[in-house]
């Protein structure tokens, strides 16, 4: 699946999308784990992290599966 | 709800047309959120913004679309920029309308709430302050600047950047050449009365005798309402008013004249009257706001009775030449100078356009330059050409010249050939160019750039770009910019085409009296065939003059 970053966290990341492996679709956690192993450097940002999938904000038990666009959205601050 | 949402990194206009909306509508909310000049109590020059454009785009329609469920409004528009904004303009505009304007301003209120917490929008950094002008400092060192704009940024920025300038009432004998700011409506219907179109006889419609009784002679400028009866004729002349209605005229060719008396010979069909708003009827616009006022324009507007038309003033335009080498066009060249030709192309190129053109030259050493210059004077030019000093080097100084006049420079080098070192500046609803010193990049650029800052000045549509086939082949080395190549435009058997002319270097002279239009070249190109489609930029006047 393709992930985006965005804002603070492509200096974070050093780059603005990966493309995960990921054999089965992931939930949350699952999909966190995958990438806190690739960016430990993301920890510190979880909490404020929001997902979207698909260019929606995901909901809590949203499944993201192997066709899926995710985004790392931090805070926003448009306007 | 009618939904338009645009992301864009190009500023924000100062004037946007409500969304549209269907049907009855009362009232049109307008929000600009402007980059402030400070972040944390630091100065700062711009912010820069990101987005995840197509969530954002989503996130904004989906956001309006629920909240009109609560502020029943009718239309929304909204246009967030991204990249870097200067300090002072606009980064995001929302414009609403709705019937009443209690749901509009709600919902723009709390649009704007949610715009804040929930759209993938973020101020991704602060650019600092470069040092302020400094009006006691050095001549600022030339610096580069942004990266180099594309032909197309740089036209779209001169195009938002340059406004129309306020309009005036001018006596309609002053106004050839300037843009007409208001439709022009016919104020009566013309011809304002049923009037004859042939010298002759006036007699009712419907008569089919031979012989009539003249009982009257009508001249051009006479009116003189009356009934006719059967069997009666009025001599009229052509233009006369007629007398009545329900005439027919019969031309004097086809009658004989016997005293008072008169007998047609010939029966025609045509009535030969030309009936009142035949041509124009009252409230009928005649020349629309925005058209340039040529000779017709101006006959039309005259048959109106406009004797003050609202048009774009005359700019105050002056020019600067530099540099120490040139010596005026009667002085021989010493070694090393030659003969200053740009003054008068500029004023050449500028004669067509009503404008108010003041020249001077300019010692190359910038503080003499400074002191020379009658500020207060070139504070009322609406636009400012500076000759030469615009390409890299130890003397450059049209840009220190323009930042210490306080202009903001926009762009200071275009990815074009000829022409590439184009300064570009904005002082408010001044603007100023800096213009290579060669004379070929001068003709260049008047054609691209400063004749469409003169367009937008005077509230013109602006110039854009045409097709036309090649006459010839153009013969070119592949070039990694791209180039506005001169050419001749004519026509052939009806169809316009277009004969690229032979030029070197930019400083090349030869072919400019036979340029009339510019060829764009694209980047990488190389030689182009004879029957190629091509785009061009014709010279101010030349396709609608």
């Amino acid at each position: 699946m393709r992930v985006l970053f965005f804002a603070q966290l492509k200096d974070v990341t050093g780059c603005d999308a990966v493309d995960l492996a990921a054999t089965s679709p992931l939930n949350r956690d699952g999909l966190w784990a995958a990438l806190l192993e690739k960016y430990p450097a993301l920890a510190v940002h979880r909490s404020s992290v929001r997902l979207a999938r698909n260019c929606e904000y995901a909901e809590p038990e949203a499944v993201f599966s192997h066709s899926d666009e995710v985004a790392l959205l931090p805070p926003v601050s448009g306007g | 709800m009618n939904i338009e949402v645009q992301l864009t990194d190009a500023p924000i206009a100062g004037q946007i047309s409500p969304p549209a909306s269907v049907g009855a509508h009362g009232a049109f909310v307008e929000f600009r959120g402007i980059v402030r000049a400070e972040e944390n109590g630091q100065p700062i020059a711009a912010l820069e913004y990101e987005a995840y454009l197509e969530m954002t785009l989503r996130e904004i329609r989906r956001l309006l679309e629920s909240l009109v469920e609560r502020h029943p409004c009718l239309a929304a528009r909204v246009i967030h920029r991204v990249g870097v904004v200067p300090a002072g303009e606009a980064a995001v505009y929302v414009g609403v309308i709705s019937l009443h304007r209690a749901e509009a301003i709600a919902l723009l209120g709390e649009f704007l709430d949610r715009l804040k917490q929930d759209v993938p929008i973020w101020k991704r950094r602060a650019l600092p302050v470069a040092g302020a002008p400094n009006l006691k400092s050095e001549l600022p060192a030339s610096r580069p600047r942004a990266a180099m704009h594309s032909l197309d940024e740089a036209m779209a920025e001169i195009r938002s950047r340059c406004q129309p300038l306020p309009a005036v009432r001018a006596p309609l004998a002053e106004t050839s050449g300037r843009v007409l700011r208001e439709t022009i409506c016919a104020r009566e219907d013309l011809p304002p009365f049923d009037r004859s179109a042939r010298d002759g006889y006036a007699i009712l419609s419907t008569e089919t005798r031979e012989v009539f009784q003249v009982v009257d002679t009508l001249h051009a400028a006479d009116w003189k309402p009356r009934s006719l009866q059967s069997g009666e004729a009025v001599r009229v002349a052509t233009g006369t008013a007629l007398p009545c209605g329900d005439l027919r005229v019969v031309m004097q060719e086809h009658v004989v004249r016997d005293g008072d008396r008169v007998r047609v010979l010939k029966q025609e069909r045509a009535s030969n009257i030309r009936l009142r708003g035949e041509d124009v009827k009252a409230g009928q616009p005649l020349v629309q706001a925005g058209v340039r006022l040529n000779a017709g324009a101006l006959a039309l507007l005259a048959t109106a009775g406009c004797a003050q038309p609202l048009v774009s003033p005359r700019p105050r335009v002056a020019h600067f030449t530099t540099g120490d080498e040139l010596v005026p066009p009667h002085q021989s060249p010493g070694p090393g100078q030659i003969r200053d030709c740009n003054s008068s192309l500029i004023r050449g190129l500028l004669q067509n356009i009503p404008c108010d053109l003041e020249q001077k030259h300019l010692p190359e050493d910038f503080e003499t330059a400074w002191r020379q210059l009658d500020r207060g004077h070139l504070a009322q030019a609406d636009l400012i050409l500076v000759s030469g000093g615009a390409s890299v080097g130890d003397k450059d100084f049209t840009r220190p010249l323009l930042e210490r006049l306080g202009f903001e420079i926009i762009f200071a080098q275009v990815n074009v050939r000829p022409g590439k070192p184009l300064i570009f500046g904005v002082h408010g609803a001044r603007v100023a160019f800096g213009l290579p010193g060669n004379p070929l990049s001068h003709f260049v650029c008047f054609h691209s750039a400063v004749a469409l800052a003169l367009a937008r000045m005077a509230g013109e549509s602006a110039p854009a770009f045409l097709r036309a086939p090649l006459a010839a082949k153009l013969n070119d080395e592949p070039c990694p910019r791209e180039t506005l190549w001169p050419a001749r435009l004519d026509w052939n058997a009806g169809a316009p085409r277009l004969r690229p002319l032979v030029w070197a270097s930019s400083g090349d002279l030869a072919c400019l009296p036979t340029a009339n239009a510019l060829i764009r070249v694209p980047a990488n190109q190389g030689s182009m065939s004879q029957g190629a489609e091509v785009d061009f930029l014709p010279a101010p006047g030349m396709i609608f003059p």
